[in-house]
This record gives C-alpha cells, structure tokens and sequence, in this order.
C-alpha cells in the first residue's frame, strides 16, 4: 500500500516537474529574439534600388515608379564632340532635347509619355514589373510596350541620309516591346539583359526588314553611396548585306553603345553620358544609330530625372 | 490514503501553478514611428509590422523591426532611407533587448508606467540604452506605449553635407503595440 502510494507520489512529482519545464522558466532575452525571428521572417525581403531610376541610360530598366508618384524626365544629347570647336563648340551648340513624365498607378506598373525633337516623335509607353528579386527569387522581370509617332512633314530626309515619305498616318506609328530582366548581385553590381521587338510600319528601303529583333545588356556599378558607373549596349539583329545589295550603300546603321555616370541628390538623379546615339525612344536608338564609335561620332548628352509625390501624406512635407 | 492523495495533488496542482506564472505576451504587427522635423523638411515614416515578446515573470522585452518595412509618404525617400542612410541589406533590423526595471506583475490588470533597460541596435550599431512607457495590462493583453529619441550620429548614420538642414539631429521615436497572451 505505502509502495502504491509512493509510487504515485513519484508519477504525480514527476508530472509536475515536467509540467514547470514545459513552460520556460527562465527565458534568456536571445531566446526571446530568436522566436521573433521565427514569428517575422516568413515573407520574402524584396531587393529594392537594383538601379537608381527606370532609366539606364537611353532605354529602360526593370524599375518602375512608386504608386502616385510623378517622374519629370530632361533629356538632352548634344551635337558630335567630334564637329568642331568653332563650328559648333564640340557639339554643345545643339541638341536634341526629350521631355518625358511617367507614372506610377501602382507601385509595379506605370505608364509613360514624351516628346522627342528628333524627327519630332511622340512615344507612349506602359511598364510592368511582373516578378521581383527577392531572398526567395533570383531577378526582377520587367515587361514594357511602346507605341511611337513620327509627326514629321511627309518627304524629309533621315539622319541616315534617307528620304521618308509618308502616305497615311498609320505610316507613321512604330511600336516596341521588351522584356528586361535584372538581377542586384550585391550592393553596388546590378545587371540587365533587355530582348527587344520592334516594329516599323514603314521603313526606308524594301531592304530594311519592318521586324527587328535586337538584344541588350546593361549594367551598374556603385562606386559610392551617390555615384554609380553605367554601361548599355544593344545589339540588333538587322540584315545589313541585304541593304548593301539591293541599295550598293553601306548600312547606315550601328549597334547603340552608351556609357555612363549617375548622380544622385535627394529628389533628383543626373545621368551623364556619352553614347552614339542621339534617339532616346527605343525605335531610333536600337534600330537607327547612325553613330559610330570609332569615327568618333559621340554624344555627349545628359537625362535629369525629378520625382514628385503625390500620395496623401507627402503634402505641404517639402517645405 | 485520501487525506495523502489531497496533499499530494496539492503539491501537484501548486507546481503547476508556479510553473504557469511564466506568461508570454507578443505581437507581430506593432506600430513604431519616427518623426524628423526640420525648417526645411519634415520625414515621417511607420513600421507596422514591428515584432516584440515580453515575458512577464522575468519582465524581460523583445523588440525587432524590419528596416524594409518603414512606409514613407515619398517613396523615393524610402528607397534612400533603405539604400544610403541605414543600408537595410547590410543591417537588415532594428533590435531592442532589455528588462523592465519596475517590479510589476504585468498579469494583473492595471496600468504600469515602466522604463525598460537593455539595449539598441539600428545600422549595426549597438547602444544601451533606457526606454520609458507604459503598459495598460487587461490581464490578457498589454498595451505598450512608448517614447525615445534617437541621434543618427550616435548609430553612425551618416548624413552628407548637402541635406544636413533637411534631417533633425534628435528623431523622436514613438510606437504603440498590443501584446496578446501566448
């Protein structure tokens, strides 16, 4: 009997022990951190700032503009440095000026205007940012379309030396579309390859293929925390052989390749440049670059970038 | 024998009691805000997914942010805040460990006003430092309010030159959580 009782003595001791260990009793301060990690780190950490605008240099990257925020695009891209110093200053005595806004209706997608005062070109653009980067996923897809107007006088001739004429309006309309794919791989390195369709409805010469493919790479790198080196390169994959038989003339047209620095300052980025490129929609600078860089054709130019916020709480907070 | 089971299951039932006296309290989703007002510039932002535990026999407390999760009105200043002021993907958190001075049993409804002692860490950096609040216990939930100031320059948060006018040297720091019985 004593030895029954003893026994559940034990079991009921020993389910009460258990019972205090089941709950902590002392709970370290580290412990308490560690079951906040546990409790916090279920959503993936979505990698922000891969590029410092949603531009690179002349085409686009995978960042789009925060929901009800306006971005204010200057672009200028000043005359040949190689056109003389009385002759026109290194170049800086013209320039082919691109004013552009866009904006963000949600923070993944935006939509975009411009004006270009080459061959007078209204270009209209949508921008969707369809999968991010994130500690779960390795790059951020970007896809973009675009839709360009040439409202020059029917009969003017082309940088490429070309006459262009026009017999409706539909003639006028070129249109693009993009898929930009990017990854940060640390802090300071991001890179971007950009497949790219483009469409003439009219182009020059019977010779010049209305599609074009063109692939581009670009890229980042950081040097400090407000300066950062860029590079954009398109290739595209136009027939020039085809143009040189039919026509006897050289194709007149280059790969674009552009070069870089961006600056940032508080609500504003500076993006300086030189590139062979004086287009700043995708139909001129991928497919009609009459620049090359080795007969000097550069231009320097620059792209000022101004955010504006229009979201409720950011009024009357830039004083 | 029945006289002998009592007393034991008394003994049983008083260790268990002992044993439950530890009580956790927690949230995901606290509220904490910082306020810089300057002249030239005002800068708000919230984190609304502010994580703490605080285990009320040891009056021991837990407090840890995302960097990523503050919400600025302009995002543009968010993406800076994130990339070169706190570089969120270096020092991901913003962690506060300490322990309530005050001897109060946060069990029992009431309202305590209390100052936790321990310390910070913001931009890798860690401080101590002393935090005063208080805390409204309804026996199963705890509200926390509370109140601190921060200089960027304590955490070697640098700020250049050029925006030096637009950033307050002191950042008030307030937040409100509901803490919940595990």
């Amino acid at each position: 009997m004593t030895r029954m009782i003893r026994k559940s003595l034990l079991i009921l001791w020993l389910s009460g022990m258990i019972s205090m260990g089941s709950v902590p009793q002392a709970m370290a301060q580290d412990d308490l951190l560690q079951m906040l990690e546990q409790e916090q780190s279920k959503e993936p950490i979505y990698t922000i700032a891969t590029f410092k605008a949603s531009r690179l240099i002349n085409g686009q990257t995978i960042e789009t503009v925060s929901k009800n925020h306006l971005n204010f695009w200057i672009s200028h891209r000043f005359g040949a440095v190689n056109s003389g110093f009385l002759a026109n200053f290194f170049g800086l005595d013209e320039a082919k000026i691109r004013l552009g806004l866009e904006y963000g209706l949600t923070d993944n997608w935006l939509i975009g205007a411009g004006r270009s005062s080459l061959e007078k070109t209204y270009d209209f653009y949508t921008k969707y940012k369809v999968l991010r980067q994130s500690n779960k996923f390795p790059v951020t897809i970007t896809g973009v379309g675009g839709w360009a107007i040439n409202t020059m006088e029917t009969g003017y001739v082309m940088e490429s030396g070309s006459e262009m004429r026009f017999n409706d309006n539909l003639e006028r309309y070129s249109y693009w579309g993009q898929v930009l794919i990017a990854r940060k791989f640390n802090e300071n390195l991001s890179l971007q390859i950009m497949p790219t369709y483009l469409h003439y409805n009219k182009v020059e010469d019977p010779s010049i293929a209305n599609d074009l493919l063109a692939l581009g790479i670009g890229g980042r790198y950081k040097l400090t925390k407000r300066f950062t080196l860029s590079g954009e390169y398109y290739h595209s994959f136009a027939d020039p052989g085809g143009y040189e038989a039919s026509t006897g003339k050289a194709y007149p047209y280059h790969d674009a390749i552009s070069i870089g620095v961006d600056i940032e300052t508080g609500g504003h980025v500076f993006q300086l440049h030189f590139t062979n490129s004086r287009g700043m929609v995708e139909k001129h600078f991928i497919g009609q670059t009459v620049g090359a860089w080795e007969k000097g054709d550069i231009f320097y130019g620059f792209n000022i970038a101004r955010t504006f916020s229009f979201d409720k709480g950011a009024k009357n907070k830039d004083k | 024998m029945k006289l002998k089971t009592g007393i034991l299951t008394v003994i049983f039932v008083l260790q268990f009691g002992i044993g439950k006296a530890q009580t956790l309290f927690g949230t995901t989703s606290g509220e904490v805000s910082f306020y810089s007002d300057t002249p030239l510039e005002t800068i708000e932002a919230t984190n609304k997914k502010t994580g703490s535990i605080i285990n009320s026999s040891t009056r021991e407390i837990a407090v840890q942010m995302k960097i990523t999760d503050f919400v600025f009105p302009n995002r543009l200043m968010q993406e800076h805040f994130n990339e070169n002021y706190l570089e969120s993907e270096k020092y991901p958190n913003a962690i506060f460990k300490g322990k309530i001075k005050e001897t109060v049993d946060l069990t029992a409804p009431g309202t305590y006003p209390v100052s936790a002692e321990g310390s910070m860490t913001i931009h890798g950096v860690n401080q101590p430092v002393t935090v005063k609040g208080t805390i409204v216990s309804s026996g199963s939930d705890l509200k926390l309010n509370f109140k601190f100031q921060v200089k960027p320059e304590e955490y070697k948060v640098e700020i250049p030159s050029l925006v030096i006018t637009k950033i307050a040297e002191v950042i008030d720091v307030s937040g409100t959580m509901t803490l919940t019985k595990r």
